[in-house]
């Protein structure tokens, strides 16, 4: 029969099993078990601690361009914007020259084609007038042929033709 | 699915349960001290009992020192060296001594020995060598509680080198941990490390202190849990075993003591010298209160919890002698249900005083390595 006191039986060889093997159990282990289990925990631990901080700088990097990516196309933008611009404007400005020579063209064209006209009117009028003063002659021969005679007649036309100097113009009176 | 676990595991608990309570139907004497108390032997109630190697230093004025070795008590008794010196409780109405120490005549000696062996109280018998001029200087016999913290240190030796092993081909250390093994005991290794180690010992300091605590704190979980495994023994309920490590933890504190520490101890800075004078046998008391309540707090924790467990199941048997079987049956249900919740405490109370065990001893080797100026205020 067992006492309560047995649970507190001191026992020498015990102790000694223990702490002998204890002893070499806890060397045993920090040598093959703690040792490469520690340091493997550690050597993970830095791995991804470096990992982390890298990625971090990556990012900063990455933002860092992004951010100079944005400035440099918004440049771009604008100077292509100003260029746009420029060309629009040059193009108007070669647009509004040539409009307006053409229009000079024209009106030096119209000008010419009007003194022509003008001249050719009155050439015109210088023939119309000899064939008139003919034609007239020419009736008024057959009207006073044999009432005149060749002298009277010429006397006629004469004064005729005076008249007609005097008063150009009008339509001649005549008085004869 | 839960529902149907939880009623499994407490079927299983039951059907554990069952052996032992039948056996202590059969035979009244169910003791639980008996059960909780180490032992010469491994218990496999109800199947029996397998008696282990017995280890003797002894020394006799003729031939000096000299190992004696059997395989187990029985062989011991047998062999005619040895003999018992049994508990007055269990020896007849002369003492044992008298009765069963050798005489002239070998066959009645021979006879009483083997009577002995037959009653199985041979177990719980002091061996003494037979020879008047021999004396037992050590007795080195194997005991349960031996046997199971042998059982915890290969189990832990086995699982602790496998693992290096994978640490060491790189899964773990290049990659991410594989495998609920890996990943459970780096769990509680890297516990071990960042809440118990580190914050207690300093960033500069815990690696050299690391592999005791590790190594202690496994080893105390392991046979706290070991003696909740049916026919096992729980290491940690002997105190011989606990103030072996509380040892280890003292041991490491004096030595990296610093000069601070011991400064602290035998001339407490920033007072009167009355009350140094004071303060000095208490500072020296306080170095070996310390492990010494390691110790004891280990082993009353861990012994405790198996004697609630044991009465609790004795109450059937309590119950059932006293008011008749039928009061004995009635109570077995609450008998059991409350076991297992002392049971489940228990599976608690292993982790919880591997940690205390782990974290004390830090505390107490931190308190002893820190190097800090007097001037400031504790």
């Amino acid at each position: 029969m067992y006492l309560a006191a047995d649970l507190l039986n001191a026992n020498p060889g015990l102790i000694v099993w223990i702490a002998v093997v204890f002893t070499g159990f806890v060397l045993l282990l920090r040598k093959f078990a703690w040792g490469p289990i520690v340091s493997a925990l550690e050597e993970r631990e830095q791995t991804i601690a470096n990992s982390i901080n890298r990625a971090e700088a990556a990012l900063a990097e990455s933002k860092r361009l992004q951010e100079s990516n944005t400035q440099a196309r918004r440049k771009a933008e604008q100077e292509a914007q100003r260029l746009v611009r420029k060309a629009r404007e040059e193009a108007e400005a070669l647009r509004a020259q040539e409009v307006q020579r053409t229009r000079e063209e024209i009106n030096a064209l119209r000008a010419q084609a009007r003194e022509e006209i003008a001249r050719d009117k009155d050439s015109a009028l210088q023939q119309l007038r000899g064939e008139v003063a003919d034609l007239a002659i020419l009736a008024a021969e057959r009207i006073l042929m044999e009432s005149l005679n060749a002298k009277r007649h010429h006397t006629l036309v004469d004064r005729f033709i005076d008249d007609l100097s005097s008063r150009k113009g009008d339509a001649p009176p005549y008085e004869a | 699915m839960l529902q149907l676990r939880n009623s499994t595991c407490l079927w299983i608990v039951a059907a554990l349960l069952l052996p032992a309570t039948t056996w202590a139907a059969e035979n009244e004497d169910f003791d639980a001290i008996h059960h909780t108390a180490d032992g010469y032997y491994l218990d496999f109630l109800p199947i029996g009992k397998w008696e282990l190697p017995r280890i003797f230093v002894v020394r006799s004025e003729e031939s000096g020192w000299r190992v004696r070795f059997w395989r187990s008590t029985t062989a011991a008794l047998r062999s005619g060296v040895m003999t018992a010196e049994v508990h007055q409780e269990t020896a007849p109405a002369d003492t044992a001594r008298e009765v069963l120490a050798p005489s002239d005549d070998h066959a009645s000696s021979h006879l009483d020995i083997e009577a002995l062996i037959e009653s199985g109280k041979h177990l719980d018998a002091h061996l003494v060598p037979a020879l008047e001029s021999e004396r037992v200087i050590l007795d080195l016999s194997m005991t349960r509680h031996l046997v199971f913290a042998l059982l915890a240190m290969a189990f832990l030796t086995a699982v602790f080198m496998q693992l290096a092993k994978r640490y060491q081909q790189g899964i773990g250390r290049t990659s991410a941990p594989h495998g609920l093994v890996q990943n459970l005991l780096e769990t509680l290794i890297v516990f071990v490390r960042d809440d118990i180690a580190i914050p207690n010992l300093g960033q500069n300091k815990y690696q050299r202190f690391l592999p005791f605590l590790l190594t202690a704190f496994f080893f105390i979980l392991t046979c706290n849990l070991l003696g909740l495994v049916p026919f096992g023994g729980t290491a940690t309920s002997n105190l011989n075993v606990t103030v072996v490590l509380a040892a280890f933890t003292f041991v490491l504190t004096q030595v990296n003591g610093s000069r601070d520490h011991w400064k602290h101890v035998f001339w407490p800075p920033n007072m009167p010298v009355p009350v140094k004078l004071l303060l000095i046998p208490t500072e020296i008391m306080g170095l070996f209160t310390k492990p010494i309540a390691l110790a004891i707090r280990l082993f009353a924790n861990m012994t405790a919890g198996h004697l609630v467990i044991l009465s609790l199941i004795g109450l059937i048997f309590t119950f059932g002698q006293l008011f008749g079987s039928v009061a004995g049956y009635g109570v077995a249900p609450i008998s059991l249900g409350l076991t297992l919740f002392v049971y489940c405490l228990e599976l608690l109370i292993a982790f919880i005083q591997a940690y205390i065990f782990t974290i004390l001893s830090a505390l107490f080797i931190g308190m002893a390595i820190a190097e800090h100026s007097h001037g400031e205020a504790h």
